[in-house]
């Protein structure tokens, strides 16, 4: 049997229909998660941003336009609460609070110089790097989920890739 | 054409770690209570400009009749700023089942359906799940208080009742009675039969349910927190630096949200310092009231107790119950959540006294 659209989905979740919002989230809550953690660099923050990612996107279901698609929509969200969440965490982060677990984004593995390059691009180039390459969104759709102009987020782009190369080549001469 | 760089990253965020199978259902949880459902989907603009116009339309034709009669003001200017409106009686905030508070030593409760009682001198209150029943001490007894104001039951309680928590499933009251010099804490089930003693010294704090009704949180005599297992009758005494003040068990999972005055602990570790207004759980996450050297503010904090968030909010926070921020400014008592939807519980006098306060 052919396997619902997001569009039935998400209209029958409006109705309140629990399976269908149940099934929409299982559809995308491992790639919500893992931009959330590419953007965070940390697994308790990816798990929290990820799910309030998702708490957000339901709460406002009744404002989604459904002709257009939810998962960069739903993105969208993710990381711009990711993003809220790192500049809060930057906010606080010079007020006393003991006994707290890593504070700074780790690599866990895979191409760990290259992790290590992203980790240290600023939030704003970080989130458009991982929303590209993560996630695949074209430049227009990360302008669109961010609210940016198409220009900026094509600048920021080629900044990131820049300073990633900088930061690779300098790794490589050491 | 993607560069070689191109293609590393992508291999690199492809290869990025899974999500924990537990976090996916815990957020499941989370994302479905969020749902609303009946929510009108987004027209398109035609839609939308042909619904305003018809609006403008109707309401030219409405004002023009209202004002031809006289039963229509038209002002303009400067727009008034949008005040709550004032309320000498208790009001139930948007989206509650009821809301129970004890000013001046007596009791108000509201429920949603228009079952409305005010005016009992208690001790102490809680609501039941989905605010059926108030639980309530008065005199020396604790009184299960009906819908129509009658009374479910009535248990001699052996001395003033001074804290009372209800367990999410109904069946359980947990309540602490003052005896003498001690404080006695008492488990009950929710027909008024069955009391037991579960400690003989305890303080006086409101007992938290854990989500699955088995167990709950209390503050022993020593001023630890102990975790009292209902199906194996045993006690688990948390490592937390004494006195805690207060305790908040999560509404879904085991974790125990603990405050002592000055410091505010997650999973046994300090997670925040200053003065600890209140502590409550806001859509899966602790919170807690406080208030720094530097500022006040309401803080939520994530699953390893890292602050997520923080915001100001009017006035001296009296609670964080049913989801909302309760807050005391000199004339009203308000609740809300950030600046959205805050309103007027209660207008107050500066000398009324708000001892309790619950919302469910």
């Amino acid at each position: 049997m052919r396997e619902p659209s997001d569009r039935d989905l998400v209209r029958r979740a409006r109705r309140g229909d629990r399976d269908a919002a149940a099934a929409l989230f299982r559809r995308y809550w491992r790639d919500a998660w893992r931009a959330a953690y590419a953007i965070t660099g940390r697994r308790a923050l990816a798990d929290d941003v990820a799910a309030d990612g998702f708490e957000r996107a339901f709460a406002a279901l009744g404002r989604f336009d459904e002709r257009r698609p939810f998962g960069p929509w739903l993105h969208r969200i993710v990381a711009n609460r990711a993003l809220d969440v790192l500049r809060a965490e930057r906010r606080l982060s010079d007020e006393e609070l003991p006994d707290l677990p890593d504070a700074a984004p780790v690599p866990e593995h895979g191409d760990r110089s290259l992790l290590a390059a992203v980790a240290e691009l600023s939030l704003e180039r970080r989130v458009v790097v991982v929303l590209r390459y993560g996630v695949g969104m074209t430049p227009k759709q990360i302008a669109g989920a961010l609210d940016l102009p198409v220009g900026t987020v094509n600048s920021r782009l080629a900044r990131a890739l820049e300073q990633l190369r900088e930061s690779l080549e300098v790794e490589h001469v050491e | 054409m993607s560069s070689e760089l191109e293609r590393r990253l992508e291999a690199m965020l492809a290869e990025a770690p899974e999500p924990e199978p537990g976090v996916g259902e815990e957020a499941l949880e989370r994302a479905l209570s969020a749902l609303r459902p009946g929510a009108a989907p987004r027209r398109g603009l035609g839609t939308a400009v042909v619904v305003f116009a018809t609006a403008v339309v109707l309401l030219v034709i409405a004002a023009g009749s209202l004002a031809a009669a006289g039963a229509l003001h038209v002002s303009f200017g400067a727009k008034a700023k949008h005040r709550p409106a004032t309320t000498t009686q208790l009001s139930l905030p948007n989206g509650a089942n009821g809301i129970a508070a004890i000013v001046d030593g007596r009791l108000s409760v509201v429920i949603k359906g228009g079952f409305r009682l005010q005016g009992l001198r208690v001790t102490a209150a809680a609501l039941s799940p989905h605010a059926l029943y108030v639980a309530a001490g008065i005199g020396r007894s604790l009184v299960a208080v009906k819908p129509d104001g009658g009374t479910a039951w009535s248990h001699p309680a052996g001395g003033r009742v001074v804290a009372i928590s209800w367990a999410p499933d109904g069946f359980r009251i947990a309540y602490v009675v003052r005896s003498g010099h001690r404080l006695v804490l008492h488990v009950i089930w929710g027909n008024g039969k069955h009391d037991t003693v579960i400690d003989q010294s305890v303080r006086a704090v409101r007992p938290s349910w854990r989500s699955d009704s088995l167990a709950f949180a209390y503050v022993g005599g020593g001023g630890h927190a102990v975790v009292y297992d209902l199906a194996h009758e045993s006690r688990n005494v948390l490592r937390t630096a004494a006195p805690v003040t207060r305790l908040a068990f999560a509404p879904a999972g085991k974790m125990l949200a603990v405050a002592r005055p000055d410091a505010v602990v997650l999973g046994g570790k300090t997670v925040a310092k200053g003065q600890v207004e209140a502590l409550g759980w806001f859509h899966g996450r602790p919170a807690a009231a406080l208030i720094t050297p530097r500022q006040a503010v309401v803080r939520s904090f994530g699953r390893t107790g890292r602050p997520v968030d923080d915001f100001r909010v009017p006035g001296r926070v009296v609670g964080l119950t049913g989801g909302l921020v309760v807050t005391r400014t000199q004339d009203r008592i308000l609740a809300g959540w950030r600046e959205k939807s805050v309103s007027v519980l209660l207008t107050v006098k500066r000398t009324t006294s708000l001892e309790d306060l619950a919302i469910g």
